[in-house]
């Protein structure tokens, strides 16, 4: 490592050899045990820049914070959903579709099922598709 | 090494109320320190770290253990809710310009009056934002350079780029606390 080396990992990662990046440590040792008056002057004139950094205290939010994010999970289904669920919805889906087959043949269109919760859920899925291409890609 | 919020993320996942309160407890302070100090707003901040959950419940039944680190994934999450805000901030300076002329930054007026803290927190504001982010990520986050890289969407060398202009930025703003 040269010396303009080490003044830029100072410079970008602080005085505390410990915190600069793994690849770079035991290369940063050998340049400080050979200029170790050098180094220090350099650790030294970073460091201080972490002192004044470490002034900034985090921000600690409100006291009732946590427990008003906490209540925004969502609860575990009962256990019945865990059944009745994916067997309505095989049942829901096609009544639905049967309905909507039923009434644009009467009327000349297919209305949406807005009230029936099985389409909901569906939708619903559908939604959170979207959600995790745009987050999760 | 298995990533340390999976046990935890599959409870969430199973609607375990315990589970919820224990991810919040674990993970919120490390939001508001991320989004405070991106946004230099503390109400702002508690609204990020409320949506930023919002996303976690509804990832979390979907989440892969093994795929990414859960951490990772929420700091990415939380700066993407924190530059929505600094963008629309922009537009609306854009939209509505001041009556009176800007008077610029002047590390010689009013700043000196606030304690170390707010200072330091006021050159960190001054920042731009890709150095802030680097700077909050690395030294108050505590995330590696391979990490916050990671986060950032940037090679490491990058990172070290940002970090080196923005540490060189506070510390030509902060010169005088040294000498006080």
């Amino acid at each position: 490592m040269t010396p303009k080396r080490f003044e830029t990992l100072a410079e970008a990662f602080g005085g505390d050899v410990a915190r600069w990046p793994d690849a770079d440590r035991e290369a940063a040792a050998t340049v400080m045990a050979a200029e170790p008056a050098w180094a220090q002057r350099v650790l030294a004139l970073a460091g201080d820049l972490d002192a004044a950094l470490a002034a900034s205290t985090p921000l600690r939010g409100a006291g009732d914070l946590a427990d008003r994010i906490a209540a925004t999970a969502p609860a575990a289904r009962p256990r019945w959903a865990g059944w009745l669920l994916p067997a309505g919805m095989g049942a829901g889906l096609a009544a639905a579709c049967a309905a909507g087959v039923m009434l644009g043949a009467q009327l000349g269109a297919a209305p949406t099922a807005v009230d029936d919760p099985d389409a909901l859920v569906a939708a619903a899925d559908d939604d959170f598709s979207l959600y995790l291409d745009e987050e999760a890609g | 090494m298995g990533d340390p919020d999976d046990e935890l993320l599959s409870r969430v996942a199973r609607g375990d109320p315990a589970a919820s309160r224990a991810l919040v407890a674990r993970k919120l302070p490390r939001l508001l320190s991320l989004a405070g100090r991106m946004l230099g707003d503390g109400a702002e901040a508690e609204d990020v770290a409320q949506e930023a959950f919002l996303r976690v419940w509804k990832q979390a039944p979907r989440w892969r253990p093994g795929a990414a680190r859960f951490d990772t994934w929420l700091h990415r999450v939380a700066l993407n809710l924190c530059y929505d805000r600094l963008r629309r901030r922009r537009e609306t300076a854009y939209a509505e310009p001041p009556e009176r002329p800007d008077e610029g930054p002047a590390p010689d007026r009013g700043l000196q009056a606030l304690d170390t803290g707010r200072r330091v927190e006021a050159a960190l504001m001054s920042l731009p934002d890709r150095q802030r982010e680097a700077i909050v990520l690395c030294h108050y986050q505590e995330l590696g350079n391979i990490e916050a890289a990671a986060v950032m969407g940037v090679t490491v060398e990058a990172l070290e780029s940002l970090l080196g202009r923005g540490r060189r930025a506070l510390r030509a703003a902060l010169v005088d606390l040294k000498e006080a």
